[in-house]
């Protein structure tokens, strides 16, 4: 069944929604947009599958941080989830069935990269060129997530390198690893997970360190066949059982906001973690973070410390700063000699690439539009950009609970935005810009006191241009979905409009 | 009169009532006290054996980033007054009211016997006590409640090492405490919490609580939260001040009583959302938490 229209010329198609990506946020509208009964809409996937992050990072060892149970979508629970934390294939498999069973298939249009959408504000539609034709909507959808395009720190000398080299989200599975001496560039999420695998076959391996990472214990464990069993006959068990977990997730946020008594507590955890982990006071030294708690992500392993006391593994605890031939050499100046560099340095995202793609009436893009750092109001709309709706946009992330339940707010929103501007004769959704400005500030005041604007924090949540905290939600999760998950067209209105010009 | 500043910018305070030293915090700073979104300040009362810092050490910083929050900690009278009383908890918290937050209509909120107090309070001052919220509270004490009660006293008198074991069986639920070693927090606040002279005094008055030809006359708009799994105010509890007090909608948390220890998230989340638009729901609701 195709959706679309007749074609007005091959590779056309008009439709009411055009969506781009197929990870969490695009299936997620997709799914609720079938549910709802809307069928004219597109999902533009540059790649051959569905999944997104979780297509893409396929190294040893990639999991999900985030309890299952809380990952996954409200409205399709899944009883099998084989542990507390997901190993990252059977999340993708997850995705893809969610896929097939939602009956997104034939909506999806793979290998389809967007190279340009433009807003026509004559025909009151977007104009979306991709390497496989234009698709025109009514409605564009980003969801491109926070971690879809790697970042690579420009490396004098690693044209030259003599071996192998990759970013962890693009493992290249034809490089044997065994035996060989291995280069980790990075201490984060990805890092902490793949390490102890990379460990066990490597003859030498050298994780560069930046800057410390606070970790605490992860407690993983597979679900017996009796609670899946229960969770098969009594979905309402699984229902708490989320619940649980995002209430327990929730409460953490006070350590962000820095509440001294939580935030103690928190910390002690952590460095009570390295401690029982790591003997040695020179390696617990160069482990131990000289920021506050939350800062950055705050990351979950029980087998990364261990991993680093190994005889085959080495702590440099200072950044790889430049590449001879086959040497690695750090900014403290140790060299090491290598076969493989895996980078482990994380995502593009105070910059999305998108923003570079999209552009308004007047042809200028959302990333000029973004010079100063990127902002939308309810974290969703951008004042300029009609009919233009941002998932996983500005002050989306969570540094404390799920980003699937904050994807699911937003697709509310924009759900009640597509009914509203049906039942209005098709009005066009321009958000003011009083009222972003006074969002944006208000979320800009919540922030202080957080932990991500203490002293000496510098991370992925804060925009380097501006040092404002443009990724994260600096507040509770459920406030999310109170603030920005009913759509209300006041700030869309005539009046309002004008009144803010 | 004594008046300190500490971090944060929340006072510390104490006033004289019944010729003893009362404390109170104060978070001072007044957010969203005027405009479309006013509220009134918060009022926090806290129960049994607790404090400011035992019971709402996670709400008051939470909340006061909304509005302006005070937080009573209860003071025992002099023995020579006799016997502890509900008056005496009641005028206490009316004390702070008028020194700290004079003529001023305020949101009142009370966990436990902090509750009880709560809902006398805003029967005998329904000119102050605009907004309500009463958590795990009760009106009338029950056969139950005597029972575990006297269970708790017996433990107390023969000074038994069950007691702190006894205390955690009774405040947590069932569920929380095998979540929580599953998640792997191993201190779910069950460090032995020591009893005191005052705590006795508090159980003695918790055992004769009857509040119910008052309840009635409550005028505040009023958010019931009973606790699902509560083995100490069971929930039933609730339902009856749910049902006597004219305006009120009632709401309910899956937790032990000890819900400001297991639920406080979603506690804020309960009382942010009834305080932003106390009428949201008509009176006589019954409101189903959100599914996350």
């Amino acid at each position: 069944m195709n959706p679309s229209t007749e074609p007005q010329h091959p590779g056309t198609a008009d439709v009411e929604v055009v969506i781009i990506g197929t990870g969490f946020g695009g299936l997620a509208m997709g799914a609720q947009l079938k549910r709802h009964g809307r069928e004219s809409f597109v999902l533009l996937e540059r790649a051959d599958d569905v999944a997104g992050t979780w297509r893409d990072n396929t190294y040893p060892g990639a999991a999900c941080d985030v309890p299952s149970h809380l990952y996954s979508f409200s409205f399709r629970p899944n009883p099998e989830w084989s542990r507390f934390f997901s190993p990252g294939p059977e999340i993708l498999q997850y995705l893809r069935d969610t896929a097939h069973a939602e009956g997104l298939l034939p909506h999806i249009r793979f290998g389809t990269n967007v190279e340009d959408a433009r807003w026509d504000a004559a025909a009151q539609r977007w104009t979306v060129t991709t390497s496989q034709g234009v698709f025109t909507g009514r409605f564009l959808v980003t969801a491109t997530g926070h971690l879809s395009d790697e970042a690579l720190p420009p490396i004098k000398g690693l044209d030259g390198f003599t071996g192998d080299v990759f970013h962890s989200a693009r493992w290249n599975h034809e490089v044997p690893l065994e035996g060989k001496r291995i280069g980790v560039i990075g201490s984060g999420a990805t890092a902490v997970q793949l390490v102890p695998e990379l460990a066990k076959t490597a003859s030498e391996l050298v994780v560069f360190q930046r800057s410390a990472q606070y970790v605490t214990p992860r407690p993983d464990r597979a679900y017996t066949e009796s609670e899946k069993q229960l969770f098969r006959r009594d979905p309402d068990a699984m229902a708490d059982h989320r619940s649980e977990i995002f209430w327990f997730l929730e409460s953490r946020y006070a350590e962000r906001r820095a509440v001294p008594d939580i935030l103690d507590k928190a910390r002690s955890q952590a460095l009570n973690h390295l401690e029982r982990q790591v003997k040695d006071p020179e390696l617990r030294a160069r482990l131990t973070p000289d920021y506050e708690l939350g800062c950055k992500r705050v990351l979950i392993s029980d087998t990364y410390y261990p991993a680093l006391t190994r005889d085959n593994v080495t702590l440099e605890a200072s950044a790889l700063d430049h590449v001879e031939g086959s040497k690695a050499i750090s900014r403290d100046g140790n060299t090491y000699e290598l076969d493989v560099l895996v980078f482990c340095t994380g995502f593009e995202t105070a910059e999305p690439p998108y923003a570079r793609l999209v552009h308004d009436a007047n042809g200028i893009s959302l990333s000029d539009h973004w010079a100063q750092g990127m902002e939308a109001f309810a974290s969703t709309t951008v004042a300029g950009f009609p009919n233009l709706f941002i998932i996983n946009g500005p002050n989306t992330g969570l540094g404390h609970n799920s980003i699937v339940y904050i994807i699911e707010a937003q697709v509310d929103y924009i759900l009640g935005a597509l009914d509203w501007s049906r039942a209005n004769g098709n009005h066009v959704l321009d958000v003011s810009a009083r009222a972003q400005e006074r969002y944006v500030d208000e979320l800009q005041q919540r922030s202080d006191g957080t932990v991500w604007l203490s002293n000496g924090c510098k991370s992925w949540y804060i925009d380097p241009r501006s040092g404002r905290l443009t990724l994260i939600w600096p507040n509770f999760a459920h406030e999310f979905r109170y603030r920005n998950g009913t759509f209300d067209s006041a700030p869309y209105t005539a009046a309002e409009t004008s009144a803010a010009r | 009169m004594s008046r300190t500043e500490l971090a944060g910018g929340v006072v510390e305070g104490t006033i004289t009532v019944d010729g003893v030293e009362v404390r109170y915090f104060d978070s001072v700073a007044d957010h969203f006290a005027t405009g479309e979104s006013s509220r009134h300040p918060l009022v926090l009362v806290h129960g049994t054996g607790g404090s400011t810092r035992a019971h709402y050490g996670y709400l008051f910083p939470l909340l006061a980033g909304r509005q302006r929050v005070v937080a009573v900690d209860f003071a025992p009278p002099v023995p020579t007054q006799g016997p502890l009383t509900l008056e005496h908890l009641e005028r206490q918290v009316v004390a702070v009211l008028d020194a700290v937050l004079p003529d001023r209509p305020v949101t009142l909120v009370g966990y436990s016997l902090g509750a009880v107090v709560a809902a006398a309070v805003a029967a005998r001052h329904p000119q102050t006590v605009r907004n309500l919220v009463l958590v795990a509270g009760w009106m009338k004490t029950d056969a139950h409640q005597e029972l575990r009660n006297k269970v708790w006293q017996r433990l107390r008198e023969e000074r038994s090492q069950a007691l702190g074991d006894y205390m955690a069986f009774c405040a947590f639920s069932g569920p929380f405490l095998v979540a929580s070693q599953a998640l792997g927090d191993s201190s779910p606040a069950l460090t032995a919490f020591e009893p005191n002279a005052f705590t006795d005094v508090q159980m003695k008055l918790n055992r004769t609580i009857d509040i119910s030809g008052l309840v009635p006359s409550i005028a505040a708009t009023t958010l019931v939260i009973g606790c699902t799994h509560d083995q100490m105010v069971p929930k039933w509890h609730s339902k009856a001040l749910f049902a006597s007090i004219p305006d009120a909608r009632y709401t309910e948390i899956t937790s032990g009583h000890a819900v400001v220890i297991e639920r406080p998230a979603q506690l804020v989340q309960i009382i942010d959302q009834f305080t932003d638009a106390p009428s949201r729901d008509a009176a006589g609701d019954i409101v189903a938490t959100a599914r996350p």
